[in-house]
């Protein structure tokens, strides 16, 4: 133990011997720039990666997630209101109508199929995506029954439908929104993560520089030369990178900042969306219930109130919604005449406003408010993964840049100490 | 220092232990059934019902006061009179009880025994049997329906019985149905007393309801709002047994081949119309149409219709 604690304190003695002898500090400063150059670029690397990393995880998973969960959504609330409609119709559904819910079926799957993939990144997502992989053919599987029940003239065959429908509103739907408001809420994170003010990436590059600066000052005291052209080349490629990642990480938070407004428009258009289809299948539910669809009607008008606030505040955000607003004054003013028609007991011509291909009718104002919405919202979804795709581009090559300049600033730095430690051989 | 290697020993198996997966486990793997909406599992008895009048008699009711009037001239001041005005008569229906009263897929329209029934009160007042708006109810709502005045008339296979007639008014019995029991065809149910312990299918708020509840085999009654709810239950095997009126039983059964009525009539449930409290003279008016009906052959054409070969019409009890 004693020889041991003698040996240490002989090499403490080295150590500050060498610090006190010029040469000897020379060294340690060349030790110092080279470690500190290195560390530097490679925090700021990382820092970048991270930023780089949450933009891919942003245009490659979040956002394509977020459209799956809302298609999924759209798709099966669609499918209710299809299903509903063409029981409504008449016993043998139009063929129209039936290919429709089989497209939103197909929809729903594939999109279904897209955001299950992805199960690994969101855990707790398991029990939602289960319930809807698990009860979609269920709910086919009822519809199906009821078709072949409503094509022998078998009332039962409502029934079916009933129950397909309430396990459509009871689980499947709840599951659907659950999974949107998860991949949204993913893609509000990645955002933030991206667009992030880059202090960390400036203030290691600030201290890195105000060390160079700290030991060319010493180097002037030390051996009367102004200059160290090792230092100097050191210095400037330490700023050059400096500049170049707050460039492209301030492009990135510009980027972001505008994709956060077009992420809302999409949010609140995928909403309406979502609003519209809900309120239809109300519509043509209460008149399916037939006198007993007062909870129907309820949920239709507090839908549709839902679905005005979506639409006046995307107005701020978008002038491209001005047309489904108008459409869906003339979807209110139809709904008004199906109610009025169905209060007065003339149910007949309450289902033709409902269901008819009259211009001014129910079906049409949808039809045309639902296709506003489909345009709005890939405008909104193009200029957002445009945003995204801007701000990729922007931290091209960061990365690599900055390690390579890292890595000949430590070598400028060693290059210039080593010309001056030459002088005391 | 001697266990140096010990500990660098384990650190190194520390580092090679292997790592788990992070997936997370197949989750929801069991099945989880469909049902219809508002299903209820009835594990006590309903509330018993009110004591009714011991003299009360459900299947009498008030004698008309004479002859019907003429068709669209209704005596001033009268409830059909306000209905006349009105311009239709609004009538609670079912649109879920094959044959009794029901929703024809293929043209959308509601159809059944209790449907023209129905035509008929209409034409009686206006000469048109489509002068007619119709409100779906179930079992449940039929006596709120009438008690908020939001139907003129239920005619919606509602057994008279002395409880109701405190809160509503009845025709005279147009129709005499009862209880009975329906199975799937293997099974070897043979009435309501071999149900005991058994999962049996009712409708809210129906008589079929409180009769099963009461059945001395003591039965398990879960409750749906309509009855092909029942059926659906059935086929997705979720309950044994559908114990109602022997009408709307056969309905079922004539939508599924696999099902089979079974024991003798419990109960007897005769049909009335039922009214709100206030409207006898709508009552008197109606049992005088009835009487029409049944002596000129119209209720043996209407039973012909829906219901096959028909007995003879119940006889009208009257209570003055």
């Amino acid at each position: 133990m004693l020889v041991e604690a003698q040996r240490n304190r002989g090499a403490v003695r080295r150590v500050t011997g060498l610090a006190r002898s010029t040469p000897g500090r020379l060294s340690l400063l060349a030790l110092l720039l080279i470690v500190l150059s290195l560390l530097v670029g490679a925090l700021t690397a990382g820092a970048v990666q991270r930023r780089s990393d949450a933009l891919e995880a942003l245009a490659d998973h979040s956002e394509p997630l977020a459209f799956a969960a809302q298609e999924v959504y759209r798709a099966m609330a669609d499918a209710d209101a299809t299903a509903s409609s063409a029981f409504l119709s008449g016993g043998v559904e139009s063929a129209d109508l039936r290919r429709r819910y089989e497209a939103d079926v197909a929809k729903a799957a594939a999109a279904l199929s897209v955001a299950t993939s992805e199960i690994i990144r969101s855990p707790e997502l398991t029990t939602a995506l289960s319930t809807l992989s698990g009860q979609l053919p269920v709910y086919t599987g009822l519809v199906e029954t009821a078709r072949a029940h409503n094509r022998q003239g078998n009332p039962v065959g409502a029934a079916y439908l009933r129950e397909a429908s309430t396990l459509m509103r009871d689980q499947l739907l709840p599951a659907a929104r659950e999974l949107y408001r998860v991949e949204n809420g993913d893609v509000v994170r990645d955002l933030g993560g991206a667009g992030s003010l880059p202090w960390l990436e400036f203030l290691l590059g600030v201290l890195a520089l105000a060390v160079l600066v700290f030991a060319q000052r010493y180097l002037t005291r030390r051996t009367n030369r102004v200059f160290n052209p090792g230092l100097v080349v050191a210095t400037a490629l330490t700023a050059i990178s400096l500049l170049w990642v707050l460039a492209a990480s301030l492009v990135v938070v510009y980027s972001a900042s505008a994709s956060r407004n077009e992420a809302t428009l999409v949010d609140l258009l995928a909403r309406a969306r979502i609003a519209t289809l809900t309120a239809r299948g109300d519509e043509t539910l209460t008149l399916v219930a037939r006198g007993s669809g007062a909870a129907y009607e309820a949920s239709y008008v507090e839908v549709d109130k839902e679905l005005g606030d979506l639409l006046v505040r995307s107005r701020g955000l978008t002038p491209k919604v001005e047309e489904a607003l108008e459409h869906h004054e003339q979807w209110q003013q139809a709904h008004r005449r199906v109610r009025e028609a169905d209060d007065s007991g003339d149910y007949t011509t309450a289902v033709a406003v409902a269901l008819g291909r009259d211009p001014a009718g129910a079906a049409t104002a949808f039809d045309e408010l639902d296709s506003d919405l489909v345009d709005a919202i890939g405008a909104a979804r193009a200029e957002l993964t445009g945003a995204i795709g801007r701000a990729r581009a922007g931290l091209g090559g960061a990365v690599p840049g900055v390690v390579v300049l890292a890595l000949l600033a430590a070598a400028a730095s060693t290059f210039g100490l080593w010309q001056r430690l030459k002088e005391y051989r | 220092m001697r266990r140096l290697p010990a500990v660098v020993l384990v650190l190194v198996l520390a580092a090679c232990a292997p790592v788990p997966s992070g997936a997370p486990p197949i989750g929801g793997g069991s099945a989880v059934p469909p049902r219809p909406a508002d299903v209820v599992e009835l594990t006590a008895p309903p509330s018993a019902p009110a004591v009714a009048p011991a003299s009360c008699d459900p299947t009498a009711s008030l004698r008309p006061t004479g002859p019907l009037p003429a068709p669209g001239q209704m005596p001033a001041g009268s409830t059909m009179a306000k209905i006349q005005a009105h311009g239709r008569l609004i009538v609670g229906v079912d649109q879920n009880s094959y044959l009794m009263g029901f929703r024809n897929p293929f043209s959308g329209e509601l159809e059944g025994f209790d449907v023209d029934m129905a035509r008929e009160v209409a034409r009686a007042i206006f000469g048109d049997p489509g002068a007619i708006q119709f409100k779906v109810l179930t079992s449940e709502e039929r006596i709120p329906a009438l008690e908020e005045r939001r139907v003129d008339i239920v005619v919606r296979t509602m057994t008279v019985n002395c409880e109701r007639w405190q809160k509503v008014n009845f025709s005279t019995v147009y129709y005499q149905a009862g209880q009975r029991v329906l199975v799937p065809s293997n099974s070897d149910v043979t009435g309501i007393e071999s149900l005991g312990g058994r999962r049996v299918c009712v409708t809210k708020g129906s008589s079929s309801l409180a009769n099963v509840a009461a059945a001395p085999s003591r039965p398990v009654p879960v409750s749906v709002p309509n009855w092909t709810d029942c059926l659906v239950m059935l086929q997705q095997g979720q309950v044994d047994a559908i114990s109602t009126d022997d009408t709307i039983l056969a309905g079922l059964a004539a939508q599924d081949p696999y099902t089979k009525v079974v024991g003798p009539q419990f109960t007897a449930e005769p049909y009335g119309m039922a009214f709100p409290k206030a409207d006898e003279d709508f009552v008197r008016f109606v049992n005088a149409l009835l009487e029409r009906l049944r002596a000129d052959g119209t209720w043996a054409s209407i039973h012909r219709r829906w219901l096959g070969a028909p007995p003879a019409p119940p006889v009208a009890v009257y209570r003055d």
